[in-house]
């Protein structure tokens, strides 16, 4: 179902007269049958004002990648206006205060950077079913259609793999990377985040079969 | 403002040779890496292939082999690979595979070429032989140390001693007691935790005595109040200036919370200035008895923690710190002398090992003897068996603890007459075996401080002669050498060999020091050369063309750097009053230190190699 609902939406994003939506439906997306190590990726991170169904994007950060590794020519990072009273609790964990948030790019002027890189490539998040609800939700807002997304969860692939540890924070994003040996890195910034991400999805893969296939991993 | 890639630039800048660049050119060369993870066991560059990048390993660890066979380093994070390539322009010499799961970060070989040419620093770094590469870190290292007195603080100066100090309703009488009792010329006097006053020796003489004050009166009276103070890390030049501007010679040091850490007398400035090392010489020289000995020798330690401070470099600190060892072994015999009488026949003390070669640290145990005239009768030995214990004795007080293997004048086996002496050296060259090679090699390095020179040179020549010719007593002395432990890539090899408590300790003498001594000291026997000190030893085999001219003085290098960084080590150890030793751990090292490290030890390496293909052969 999840193949035919992303078809369905490429196919209405095609018909869009947005050239941001056109273009992501005429991406060379990859076959769920080649190699995970061929497929072309993408993490990609967001800080939210809170954990509502409505939070507000505050921070982007994105980088393209691949399984022969992350060049940070491609690290993007962008802070979006938000005019919003900030929620203190939210603020304290990242650190990104009201007069930071006013100072940020438009929130269209975000997606359609981050949009733009995304076209043909697989998200790649921890817990990715966040990140890619707020693409949804910004799409449609935009656009009045939904862009489909095809992601990858780095923390549902990190149960896989170790699927036996005993709480919740053992799968966290710094738990996860202690135990693929990577280093220490500050949360909770949104390029950082990515970047983390990417590293751990590449320490994953190193886990996973030669020969496993990018459908096995990405959900729809 | 968008955020930057803030983990990785500040990951670079703490990382050598990156962080020899400027903010802008790292954040610059951020962009341009790429990031890769290799899975344990992965091969990361197989020896014959093309390379492109510099790879810098940011977490996890790696070994190098040669064309995939012989261990070339191992390195973990922080370790750069893969230059020696991109030097030659592309080729790959070291099959490289990851140890651990280890996270690369990549930088392409144009941007590798272009940092060379901008920055003099990264060059340096990156010189073409490792020869060039540990030269520029001698001298990194000479530059950091010669501090200037801007730069020394008054903290490091003064010994972290507690200050005496007493309340202001203190008696006159009962302060001077107390000032008299605890041998200090200075009192720092205290309420509610402030310093309210200092009270000096001269304020006794000038505003006590001198105006016939009541030694009952409290201190306060007569004490300097609210004197100035300075924080510990002020400079020198700052306590300097206002010393003479304010005509006082004491200031009270405070630490961080206000707290009195020490109290700078102008006399510390003086012996810091001065050269403490002669000064210290004069009192060993002139001490009238073994105790004054004792107490003048008691001060090494902390000149040889001034010298470091100072800047001096480690062959000085070195020779310095010898030739104080080498007074106080002289005048313990003289003043065993004067206690027993002149001696019955002609001698001489000998000195062996550090001391011998002039390359004595602090906390050095005794290694003597006694050589005597071979007239030497019954009555005679007796002589000399009370004087090799009074020395050994007066030494052991002096700091020159008993030696542990017995190596010391007070024991029967380390007096003999020059027969009987050449007797055992000629044992020990005709008839070497593993066991007693192990416990010679000491021996071998060996010098007279005290008595007939005459004696010790008819000793030594014959010694000298017989080693020359001796080829298998030669080929034991250089395969003893291969016992030393030289790390590999260094803190990846120390993290494997944790001592007994668990801690990941470099010694840096038995891992570096020992060995390239051993090397000079093989050579030079095996070319007859007659110097002791391993500095003297390499020169003279590059002068008599025993050794390449740039091997020496590598080697040389890697002796002084090493030295350098044993001495700052014990430096801080006898300021934070701690018994000296060699044991470094790793994380106290900068990143530019460990790197410097990195490249002394293939220097050892490669004379060990050298040592043993050329002198250790045809024993299995």
């Amino acid at each position: 179902m999840g193949r035919w609902r992303f078809a369905r939406g490429l196919k209405a994003c095609a018909a869009a007269d947005d050239e941001v939506l056109t273009r992501y439906a005429a991406a060379a997306w990859p076959s769920p049958d080649i190699l995970a190590r061929e497929a072309p990726l993408l993490a990609l991170d967001f800080e939210l004002d809170g954990l509502a169904r409505n939070a507000h994007v505050l921070q982007a950060g994105w980088i393209g990648f691949d399984s022969g590794g992350i060049a940070l020519a491609g690290a993007r990072s962008v802070d979006v206006r938000s005019l919003r009273q900030l929620d203190d609790s939210a603020v304290a964990v990242h650190g990104i205060g009201e007069e930071r948030a006013r100072q940020g790019v438009a929130l269209q002027e975000a997606a359609r950077s981050f949009l733009g890189d995304l076209a043909g490539r697989i998200l790649v998040a921890h817990g990715s079913s966040i990140e890619r609800d707020v693409i949804r939700r910004i799409s449609r807002a935009m656009f009045g259609i939904e862009a489909p997304v095809r992601a990858i969860c780095t923390l549902h692939l990190e149960r896989r793999i170790s699927p036996n540890l005993v709480g919740s924070d053992a799968y966290r994003l710094s738990a996860a990377r202690k135990r693929h040996n990577l280093p220490g890195y500050a949360q909770h910034d949104a390029l950082s985040d990515a970047l983390a991400t990417a590293e751990l999805f590449l320490a994953q893969l190193s886990r996973l079969p030669a020969d496993v296939r990018l459908g096995s991993l990405e959900s729809w | 403002m968008a955020s930057e890639l803030s983990e990785i630039e500040s990951f670079l800048k703490s990382t050598a040779p990156f962080d020899r660049l400027g903010d802008e050119q790292v954040r610059a060369i951020v962009r341009k890496i790429t990031v890769r993870y290799y899975r344990s066991g992965d091969e990361i560059l197989r020896s014959g292939e093309h390379n492109d990048f510099l790879f810098v390993v940011r977490s996890g660890a790696v070994e190098l082999r040669l064309a995939g066979d012989e261990l070339t380093a191992r390195l973990e994070q922080g370790g750069c690979f893969a230059f020696p390539s991109l030097l030659r322009g592309g080729e790959v010499r070291n099959t490289t595979t990851a140890l651990e799961d280890t996270l690369c970060y990549l930088l392409p070989a144009d941007e590798f070429h272009a940092l060379r040419k901008s920055s003099q620093g990264f060059r340096d770094y990156f010189a073409d032989s490792e020869q060039e590469r540990i030269r520029s870190a001698v001298r990194d290292l000479k530059c950091n140390r010669s501090q200037s007195l801007e730069q020394i603080t008054i903290g490091s100066l003064v010994p972290h001693r507690e200050p005496v100090s007493c309340s202001p309703n203190l008696s006159i009488a009962d302060a001077a007691s107390l000032m008299s009792d605890r041998d200090v010329s200075t009192l720092a006097v205290y309420s509610d935790g402030r310093l309210k006053g200092i009270f000096t020796d001269k304020d006794l003489r000038n505003r006590v005595v001198a105006m016939r004050r009541s030694l009952d009166a409290p201190i306060s009276d007569v004490m300097t109040p609210s004197p100035l103070t300075l924080p510990e890390g002020a400079s020198l030049s700052e306590a300097m200036g206002m010393m003479a501007a304010g005509g006082f010679r004491h200031i009270p040091a405070l630490g961080p919370t206000g707290e009195l850490r020490a109290i700078l007398s102008a006399t510390d400035i003086l012996a810091h200035l001065g050269d403490s090392a002669i000064d210290t010489g004069m009192l060993v020289s002139n001490a009238a008895s073994p105790d004054a000995l004792i107490a003048a020798s008691r001060q090494i330690p902390e000149g040889f923690a001034r010298m470091e401070a100072g800047g001096f470099h480690a062959e000085h600190t070195m020779r310095f710190t010898s030739a104080l060892g080498e007074a106080v072994h002289r005048r313990a015999a003289q003043l065993a002398e004067a206690e027993l009488g002149p001696p019955p026949v002609p001698y001489a003390l000998l000195v062996f090992g550090s001391l011998a070669r002039g390359e004595q640290l602090v906390g050095s145990d005794q290694d003597n003897g006694i050589v005597m005239d071979d007239a030497v009768d019954g009555a005679g030995r007796e002589y000399f068996a009370a004087l090799g214990a009074r020395v050994s004795d007066i030494l052991n007080d002096a700091g020159y603890v008993y030696c542990n293997g017995g190596i010391m004048a007070g024991n029967a086996d380390q007096r003999l007459t020059v027969g009987e002496w050449r007797d055992r050296y000629s044992r020990w060259i005709s008839d070497p075996d593993e066991d007693s090679i192990l416990r010679a090699t000491i021996f071998f390095d060996m010098r007279a401080v005290h008595g007939s020179a005459e004696l010790a040179a008819n000793l030594r020549s014959p010694v000298l002669e017989q080693a020359k010719a001796s080829p298998l007593f030669i080929s034991y002395l250089a395969r003893d050498a291969q016992r030393s432990r030289v790390p590999l890539g260094i803190f990846r090899n120390l993290v494997l060999e944790k001592s007994a408590d668990g801690e990941k300790i470099f010694d840096a003498k038995a891992q570096a020091i020992l060995p390239i001594i051993d090397i000079a000291r093989s050579l030079a026997f095996s070319e007859g050369i007659a110097a002791v000190g391993t500095l003297e030893r390499l020169d003279a085999l590059a002068d008599a063309g025993k050794m390449a001219r740039g091997d020496a003085e590598s080697l040389k290098d890697a002796f002084l750097l090493v030295n350098e960084l044993r001495i700052a080590h014990q430096a801080a150890q006898v300021r934070a009053g701690i018994a000296p030793d060699n044991r470094i751990a790793p994380a106290t090292l900068s990143p530019l230190e460990r790197d410097y490290l990195k490249d002394a030890f293939p220097v050892v390496r490669a004379g060990l190699e050298s040592l043993k293909r050329n002198l250790a052969g045809g024993i299995a």
